[in-house]
Order: C-alpha cells, then structure tokens, then sequence
C-alpha cells in the first residue's frame, strides 16, 4: 500500500524536478523567445506546484504531530487506552507506542492482581492475628509468648497481673527485665534451648504475686517454625491455688467426717458390747446405756442428716414443703434434743420463747435442723457450766420472728466471724475446743437465705460468747 | 498382785465412762482426764503404770501428752495404747519414739481393749 504522504513527497519531488529542468532547458537553449518564454511559465507553475505540495505535505504533518500530542495526553489522563494514528507517516511511530503503552498497561494489571491478593492475604493476616490475640487476652490463665532472643511478644493481662509489669511497655522488652522470677526465666530458656523442638513440659511453681504468695501450673511449649532453627516458647501459668485449697479442704472433710460420724458410732458398739458382757451390774446403770447408746445413736443420725442435706439443698435435689408453723414450737423440740448433751456439761439452757400464735412459712425439717445446728454448736464452744439463752420474740416494726441462741462461751475472734458460714470453714482459734465438720453453719446458712429467705445473726466477743440467729418473715 | 493404776484420756464422756468402768470391773484403779493437759498433769503426779489416751485432745494431742511423758525422766518407762479415729495420722516412727506400744482405731470393742491393756502389762512387768 502506497501511503499518501509517499505519494505526495514524490509528487513533489517530481515537480520540483520538472521545473528545475524545463526552466534550466528554457534558458539555456531556446532556439525562439516564444517557446523559451512558454517554458519558463511552465517551469514556474512546475516549481510553484512543487512548492505547493511540499507546503501541504509539511501542514498535514504538524496536524498529525498535534493529534498525537493531544492522545497521548489523554492516555496520561486515562481517558483513552491507545492511540488513533493521526498521520500515515506517524503509523510507525504511534505502532510503537500503542506496544508500549500496552506491555505497561499489562504490567500495571499484574501489578494490580497482585496487590488485591497481597490486601486479601494481609486483611486475613491480621484478623488471624487479632482472632489470637483475642483468645489470649480473654484466657483468664497468665499467657506470655517470648521469641528467640527471649524477648517479650505478647502477653496477656493476667500476666501483667501475675508478674506485676505494664503490659505496653512490656512489648519486645527481654524477659529479665519485666519477669522478676528467676525460675520462669530459667524455665522459659531452657524450654527454648531443649532439644525437643516439638515437647511441653508442665512444671508446678510457688509464685510471689501482688496478691500473695500462689500455685501455678506452669505449662511450657516451643513456638514452631519451620524457617527458623531457634524459636520462641509459650509459657501459660494456671492458677492453682484455689484448686489446691479445696483438695486440701476435701481431704480434711472426709477426714473429719470419717472421724465424726466414727466418735458416736464408737460409743453406740462399746455400750451395747457392755451389755451383751454383763458389765452393768445394776438397772440403773442398764438403763444409763441405753440411754447413752439412744443419744449417741441420735447424734449419729443427725451428723448423716447434715452432710446429706447439705449436699442435697445445695444441688436442688431436697424438696421443700413450706406450711405456716410455729418457729417457738421448732425452737422448743429442738431443745429437747438438745438438752442432754448440756446436761452433761452441766450447761444451764434459759428458755425465753415468745407465744406460739405467731407463725411463719417454712419448712419444718429444715427450720428445725437449722435451729439443731445453732443449739449444738452453742453447747460445744460452751464450757462446763456456761448458760446457753434460747430466744424468739416477734419484731413488730420488722414484720419479722427473731430467734437468738446466745451462749457464754469462748467467742469468735473478729478475723474469722465473716468466713463461719462457708463451708469446711473452722475457726482455727476453736478447733481445739471441739470437734466438727465445718458443715453445720453452712447448712445453716443455706436454710435461712436460700429456702427461707430470711437474714443470719452473727455477733461474737472472744471470751465472751456468741449469738446466732436469724430473722423470718411473719405471715398474717 | 498389787492393783495396777491406769490413767484414760479422751474428750468424748462417754468413751471415757466406758473404758473406765470396763477396766474398773476388771480389778484396775482408773484416773481419767479430759484433754491433753489434765492427762499430763495426772501421769506425772500419779505415775500410772499404763496411759491410754485419744488422739485428737483439746489443749494437747495425745501424741504430744505421750512424747511429753517419755521426755520425763520420771513417766518415761510408762507405756501408752492410743485409742483413736484418727490411727494413718501416725508414722510409725512417732509411735516408737513416744512410748505407744499399740494402737487400737474407734470404733472399738472394749472387750478387745482390756485383752490388750492384759498383754501390755504383764510384757512390761
């Protein structure tokens, strides 16, 4: 294909030729003034037309140079892909171009693919990150995460706690300037020093806390990293502390059960031994066994009756049967019950019982237990010859039956008065003084509140002696 | 055969009561007290020819009341049976030390008792 910008150079050429050589032939050798003059005219027009299209070759350009100045700023301004060749002689040129701009606009579509799955990868990235580092801040166990150089990389706030540092300050901190426990820096470096890139060790550790000295479970694991030959360790401490106190507590309960319920039981096989022996010589002394062998079989019932209710009030399993009664009439057969036992510590009971009008809803077993349990422990922190009040009045203003047991006894100190009703709980000052379970006030405790939704007494002076009691609401 | 004295210590009246008379009915002379210190104050001043004691005492252990005598001079040939619930609280090695030849757990038969109190006192005389 002959381009036009071609043809016109040659058209051009070939006119400008053309009159250079009629016009030289014309003054050279005109053998007439006629012919020589009509061929200077017509070599003029030859060359004036040579100039002519040599001019309109060269505007045609600078229109085409402009058209391409104008696309390619409209491809800088991504107004359009690539470029329309404006002039056949720029074909060449606007070819190359076009190639150009199309392996850059490739290679910024490459780019661009890239950098989407790069964003995708980085916003998974990080919300993997945050997913974990949520699970460690919300783990109520210390967690702490050291790399290879020992250095601090996360932590959680019950490690901040646990080791007393400040948790922003602590980041990328060495271990041994945050961690004040000689043993868990040892323990974390040896982890990561060890061979075994792959094992947990779980280690049990005595720690000095802000809070006091306590158990941890200390359970240590490598970080593992395949590009890396060194690697950091994961070191959760779990606080044990509690766990280890309600074992001991556990042991000491069935301890002191087994003890309890076998002190009765002792007396209940010797008497009856005794008697199958022939060793009461007399009636009286028959008649004295037996009672003995009643008593502590009673004594017996009720310590199997406070371990099982205490058991089943607390697991929902008890049924309750609330009926209006009359708290002086369960206040009364309680001291009944009790009455024995003080007599032999020579313990002088005072009844101040109210009338038997009033009543109350509640439960008659589990009232009665109750008062059972306040009445027993009365008479054992009591003395020999102490003075035990039973009181039950009604509060008018309170709408309300109040029942005091007041004794002469040893006392409470103030320090352990607010922990009696827990269970297993006994004041250490008292132990000596009897023997017991450390169920008795719970139970008490449970069938006040949570049966009768009632309120519990508890006033004691060392040396003096203790009231228990409570409050129930009076019905009308 | 000149009466022999027995001195009984435990806080429960009516262990006390029973292992007294069974060994009164027997021929004994019988001292009893109800803790630890009494028990101590009564062996050093009667010295008795056998101590049965309790375990878990008020004021002090029956442990600490045997360990007490066997420290004395003058109670430390004294024999001991410790009566108690509580008889995997002791090791061996404290029993030895503390002068208790046997050890019987409650709940007990005092049949077994007194057959037992027999063998101890006449091994010891």
């Amino acid at each position: 294909m002959v381009r036009r910008g071609t043809i016109l150079n040659f058209l051009s050429l070939a006119l400008l030729a053309g009159g250079v050589y009629v016009l030289a032939d014309a003054l050279s050798n005109s053998p007439s003034r006629t012919i020589s003059l009509r061929a200077g005219v017509l070599g003029i027009i030859l060359l004036t037309s040579a100039a002519g299209v040599a001019w309109f070759s060269a505007s045609s350009m600078q229109k085409g140079c402009r058209e391409l100045r104008r696309q390619l700023d409209r491809v800088l301004n991504r107004q359009q892909l690539l470029i329309d060749c404006p002039h056949p002689d720029l074909r060449p040129l606007v070819s190359t171009i076009n190639h150009a701009l199309e392996a850059v606009q490739n290679t910024i579509k490459t780019a661009g693919i890239k950098t989407k799955e790069l964003e995708i990868q980085l916003k998974v990235a990080t919300a993997e990150r945050q997913h974990a580092e949520a699970i460690i801040y919300s783990i109520s166990d210390a967690v702490l995460v050291t790399d290879r150089f020992d250095e601090l990389m996360l932590a959680n706030d019950a490690a901040a706690r646990t080791f007393d540092f400040d948790l922003n300050r602590a980041q990328r901190s060495p271990i041994d300037q945050v961690l004040h426990d000689p043993r868990i820096i040892e323990m974390v470096r040896d982890m990561r020093q060890s061979d075994s890139k792959s094992g947990r060790r779980i280690v049990e550790h005595r720690l000095n806390t802000p809070t006091g000295e306590r158990t941890f479970k200390v359970t240590l694991s490598t970080v593992a990293d395949q590009s890396e030959p060194d690697c950091g360790v994961v070191a959760v401490l779990h606080d044990m502390t509690k766990e280890k106190e309600v074992a001991q507590m556990k042991n000491d309960f069935v301890s002191n059960v087994s003890h309890e319920l076998r002190t009765p039981l002792a007396s209940i096989r010797a008497y009856i031994e005794m008697l199958i022996d022939g060793e009461a010589e007399d009636e009286k002394t028959k008649t004295e066994f037996y009672d003995i062998i009643q008593n502590e079989a009673n004594r017996l019932g009720r310590l199997i009756d406070n371990i099982l209710n205490i058991s089943r009030i607390e697991s929902g399993l008890v049924k309750i049967d609330k009926q209006p009664q009359s708290l002086m009439v369960i206040v009364k057969d309680a001291i009944e019950v009790i009455a024995p036992q003080a007599a032999l510590k020579n313990i002088k009971l005072e009844e101040k019982l109210g009338s038997m009008i009033y009543q109350t809803m509640a439960d008659k077993d589990m009232l009665y237990q109750a008062v059972l349990n306040l009445l027993s422990n009365a008479v054992k922190y009591t003395p020999d010859g102490g003075t035990i009040t039973v009181q039950t009045e009604v509060d008018v203003a309170k709408h309300a039956v109040v029942t005091k047991i007041s004794d002469s006894g040893v006392g409470i100190p103030p320090k352990d008065l607010p922990y009696v009703f827990d269970k297993f709980y006994r004041a250490e000052a008292n132990n000596r003084m009897a023997k017991g379970t450390g169920l008795g006030l719970s139970l008490v405790k449970h069938i006040i509140e949570a049966v009768h939704q009632g309120r519990i007494i508890a006033e004691s002076e060392v040396g003096k002696g203790s009231t228990f009691g409570f409050e129930l609401e009076l019905i009308d | 055969m000149s009466e022999k004295t027995i001195l009984v210590a435990d806080d429960e009246t009516h262990i006390l009561h029973v292992v007294s008379l069974k060994l009164r009915n027997a021929g004994y002379r019988v001292l009893t007290a109800q803790d630890g210190m009494e028990a101590l104050e009564l062996a050093l001043h009667e010295r008795p020819d056998l101590v049965i004691t309790d375990y878990h005492m008020p004021q002090l252990s029956g442990l600490e009341l045997c360990q007490k005598l066997k420290a004395d001079p003058t109670t430390t040939g004294i024999p001991a049976i410790m009566l108690t619930a509580r008889g995997y609280h002791l090791e061996p090695h404290d029993t030895e030390q503390s002068g208790i030849l046997r050890m019987i757990s409650k709940p007990f038969s005092p049949r077994q008792l007194l057959t037992t109190v027999n063998e101890v006192l006449l091994n010891a005389a």
